[in-house]
């Protein structure tokens, strides 16, 4: 890039070429010597260096005026070099790839949804909020491509040969482990049809929905085969690592601009003044907003550093605190946080921790650790509810009518008010435990992902241990099938039938809460002028829980999406669903945030968080693959000893250099000096990353001592321009 | 051994191309696609319908006033408004040809290099453009801020501690060095310096 810019380099040529081009007066601030200038004459000698697509990239980033920059390009594009055929190659080469990279990037925005909203949602409520309705973008975007992917190998060749194509495997098995029969009998009730859509049974059970509508068949013509087990699994498999590529990949894009940016102190005053303006901030309240934004964060550093006597500085700040609980109320501590950025705070804190006794502080740490573990045992009694609720479920199952759907979704309802109860009172323990603001944030935080991560694993932990009788395979019930036989004849269909209804539950909470709570309290505080309504006020758009909620009902489809291969489109039309709903409410009912959100690292930690829960249903995953036997009564892998075992035995089929060569791969002898090598290369990467860094602060300080040696320069000319006029003045005054 | 041929007069070869070709130009030298250059053509025209002919064959030289310009909806709630549009314009009086309107928004525009934002946002906050943001400079930037309700006392201490901050050759005003030196270092300003169109 500075190939064609050059610092001062010709300035006087450019000027007298600005001249001839223009024969408008040009303002001095054209001819400055702060920023890089466009080198005219410098052209011919360089472009025969670089090639034709260098030269629309530096002349977009060259500071110039349209005029001269297109004269400019006139010139460039007239210039004939003579160049050898294998570089004129290379060029014609390097401007179609250009060209090809426009195109797609046109055609792409023409899929770019909901593009118009994302916009007025950022310029109203500002880039924090923006981030959650693109975090949930990404999301639907995820779904839907998974789900094409499960309907293009799965799906759509199921039904296809489902009629045609044989048995893999000849029937095998006890008699008892393999009677299935999901269909109802007799009159079936219409309002049993809407009962059973919402709880995944009846005529849901026996369809494409649930893993085990899918057959063991295996259609083999003279050309073509396709192994249908082969392919769920293969299916399975390759959907997770692919939405893993699809996160890193994302989150690559995130990290670079966090780290570009280095580690730097938050909030000091020139970066609050020439940053803080949002140039995308639309509409008269939202302008308002920000200002008095800019105004708070400025005034609370104000404050501290007018130290106008420790009186007035304790008023203010005992009003701030007073104005931070009130916050409080609304906004969990997360985003309150995220939203303050002050690290006076923290240094507030930080001195009165530093000014305590010993006695304080020991009364201090104790009362700290056992707030911490009052809010474990929270946790932990959050979870043996859900266990008990559960298993009450499961015991349960089979019921007919309104309390039967009820005793259907108790798993799911336990979770959900779990969820919001145990963060609330989390919320009021953190007050208690008075952290810095900072620590306080991440505590609450980790709390939260960890409970209801973990919860989710308790509520199918409980199911496996119903279904592998505790994991015993001797037991009275598990001994025939290595399953509990009599309770789930298909297990497979139990567990997605599970995913399914906290997938529906989920969204129909959301939707009741839009309905029942934040409209209702919106007229309320809209038409009722009392000073409790006025106290409460409008609700605020939590963007950490709601992102929560996101990540929790992903990590639900991702455990289910083995069972339940219809799952990935469910949850793409409930998350289009979730979009309106919340932009709805965003507009309706929630007032502007009067603090700003950081959204660039909010983004790469959304995507962190969600690796959590994609880790979880990994560890499912490979569970159920590798370790539980498969339903014998139902499913593409009835009669095999655990879902994996079709991999090897497909191997047979192929011919013997692949098989060779595919146990060559898997053998220690290629895999060792692989991982070996991945260290390897991992090695070298983070040491070039430190020297980076390291060169980086070097060049920092080196920056901050030109400053000085120039400034004691200017001094030293001082010094003795005033010795030399002192002679002069005693010689002058002496004649 | 190359050979180049450099022509000798070019302005007046710009008024020979056609529409199509103007637009290519444009596209090269900003960041925007054809799409969003004819969407931008549109708005531009929508503007001052009577001013604004649809046909650019001969790359006229119309522009449009500072007054216009800042009513668009996304400007005008922007309180450096004027100063972008004048950082623009060629006369430094905020009046835009279509050329340099395409050109102030490729800059605000999200692909945009953090650079040539720095450059601008550079000459945006130098009130009395003389290449130097000094006290004055960021007297005017805070109150247009804050919408003039810090105290005179608080608009002084919060200046002085800017520069402090970010001076780094002592001379008591921000040159282009520091303020791109204070800039690079602040995560958000790639997402704030940014307009959507």
């Amino acid at each position: 890039m500075d190939s064609e810019i050059q610092r001062q380099g010709s300035r006087n040529g450019y000027h007298g070429d600005q001249q001839s081009l223009r024969s408008r007066q040009v303002s001095s601030r054209v001819s400055n010597q702060n920023y890089p200038q466009f080198n005219w004459s410098s052209t011919p000698a360089e472009d025969d260096v670089e090639g034709s697509s260098e030269m629309p990239r530096d002349l977009r980033s060259s500071p110039l005026h349209m005029a001269l920059k297109r004269a400019v390009r006139q010139v460039q594009q007239m210039q004939v070099p003579v160049v050898s055929s294998r570089e004129s190659w290379k060029r014609n080469k390097a401007k179609s790839l250009r060209k090809l990279k426009d195109n797609t990037r046109e055609f792409l925005y023409l899929f770019a949804l909901w593009s118009k909203s994302l916009q007025k949602i950022g310029g109203n409520f500002g880039g924090g909020v923006q981030s959650f309705f693109l975090f949930l973008r990404f999301l639907v975007v995820l779904n839907f491509v998974s789900f094409l992917l499960i309907a293009g190998f799965v799906l759509i060749p199921s039904i296809v040969f489902r009629s045609v194509g044989t048995g893999l495997v000849n029937s095998t098995g006890p008699e008892e482990c393999m009677e299935y029969d999901p269909n109802p009998q007799g009159l079936v009730l219409f309002y049993n049809y809407f009962l059973d859509l919402l709880s995944g049974t009846g005529f849901m059970e026996y369809s494409y929905m649930f893993y085990g509508y899918y057959n063991n068949t295996m259609v083999d013509d003279t050309n073509f085969s396709y192994n249908i087990p082969l392919a769920y699994l293969f299916t399975a498999v390759f959907y997770f690592a692919f939405c893993l590529i699809f996160i890193i990949a994302r989150m690559g894009t995130a990290a670079r601009v966090a780290v570009a940016t280095g580690g730097s102190a938050v909030g000091n005053y020139s970066m609050i003044v020439f940053t803080s303006w949002d140039y995308g901030c639309l509409g008269d309240r939202a302008t308002k907003l920000k200002q008095k934004n800019i105004h708070y964060r400025l005034q609370v550093r104000g404050d501290l550093s007018y130290l106008a006597g420790w009186r007035t500085l304790r008023k203010k700040w005992w009003r701030f605190l007073i104005r931070v609980t009130c916050f409080q109320m609304n906004l969990s501590p997360t985003s309150f946080l995220f939203l303050c950025q002050v690290d006076l705070e923290e240094e507030m804190i930080k001195k009165r921790a530093a000014s305590l006794t010993t006695n304080q502080k020991v009364v201090l740490y104790a009362l700290r650790v056992f707030m911490c573990l009052v809010a474990f045992g929270l946790i932990i009694g959050a979870f043996y509810g859900i266990f008990l609720a559960t298993e009450f479920s499961q015991e349960k199952s089979g019921k007919e009518g309104i309390l039967g759907l009820i005793f259907e979704y108790l798993p799911s309802i336990v979770i959900t008010a779990g969820n919001f109860l145990v963060p609330l009172m989390c919320d009021q323990i953190a007050l208690i435990e008075r952290y810095a603001p900072s620590t306080t944030v991440i505590v609450a935080l980790l709390r939260a992902v960890f409970l209801r991560l973990v919860s989710l694993g308790v509520l199918l932990f409980t199911l496996w241990r119903q279904i592998t009788c505790d994991g015993n395979t001797e037991s009275a019930e598990c001994k025939l099938c290595e399953y509990n036989y009599n309770f789930y004849p298909c297990w497979e269909t139990r567990v997605g039938q599970e995913m399914y209804k906290l997938t529906l539950f989920d969204l129909l909470i959301n939707i009741a809460v839009l309905v029942l709570v934040e409209f209702p309290r919106r007229m309320v505080v809209d038409n009722w002028s009392n000073k409790l309504a006025q106290w409460v006020g409008r609700q605020e758009f939590v963007v950490s829980s709601n992102v929560l909620g996101l990540v929790y009902g992903q990590t639900v489809v991702w455990t289910g999406a083995l069972f339940c291969p219809l799952l990935p489109l469910i949850n793409t039309v409930k998350f289009i669903i979730l979009f309106y709903c919340k932009r709805i409410t965003l507009f309706n009912n929630c007032r502007p945030a009067l603090k700003t959100f950081r959204s660039t690292t909010s983004t790469f930690f959304f995507l962190v968080v969600l690796l959590f829960g994609w880790s979880l249903a990994t560890v499912v995953m490979v569970y159920s693959l590798a370790e539980i036997r498969p339903s014998m009564g139902c499913g593409p892998f009835r009669f095999f000893p655990n879902m994996w075992s079709i991999v090897p035995r497909s191997f047979s089929s192929l011919s013997e250099t692949t098989e060779e060569f595919l146990f060559f791969i898997g053998s220690q002898a290629f895999s060792i000096p692989l991982f070996v090598l991945f260290c390897v290369v991992m090695c070298y990467f983070i040491a070039l990353a430190s020297v980076y860094g390291k060169s980086v602060a070097l060049l920092r300080a080196q920056l901050k001592l030109e400053g000085r040696d120039k400034q004691f320069l200017v001094k030293q000319i001082e010094k003795l321009s005033r010795q030399l006029q002192i002679p002069q003045h005693t010689a002058g005054a002496g004649q | 051994m190359k050979i180049f041929i450099v022509p000798s007069i070019i302005s007046h070869r710009l008024q020979t191309i056609s529409v199509s070709a103007v637009f290519l130009s444009l596209q090269d030298c900003t960041f925007f696609t054809r799409k969003e250059i004819l969407r931008l053509h549109g708005r531009y025209h929508e503007l001052a319908p009577h001013l604004v002919p649809m046909d650019y064959t001969n790359d006229p030289d119309c522009k449009l006033p500072l007054a216009l310009i800042v009513n668009m909806p996304e400007l005008k709630e922007n309180p450096f408004r004027n100063r972008i549009v004048e950082s623009f314009s060629e006369d430094g009086m905020g009046n835009l040809s279509f050329n340099e309107f395409v050109d102030m928004f490729s800059v605000l525009s999200e692909t945009a290099s953090r650079e040539l934002k720095a450059i601008y946002a550079f000459k945006i906050y130098d009130f009395n453009v003389d290449n130097y943001l000094c006290k004055e400079d960021l007297e005017k930037t805070l109150n247009r801020l804050t919408k003039e309700e810090l105290t005179p006392e608080e608009v002084e201490l919060v200046c002085q501690k800017s520069i402090e901050e970010a001076d780094l050759d002592g001379d008591n005003k921000l040159s282009f060095a520091d303020f791109e030196n204070m800039i690079t270092r602040a995560p958000d300003f790639l997402s704030t310096f940014h307009i959507r169109i």
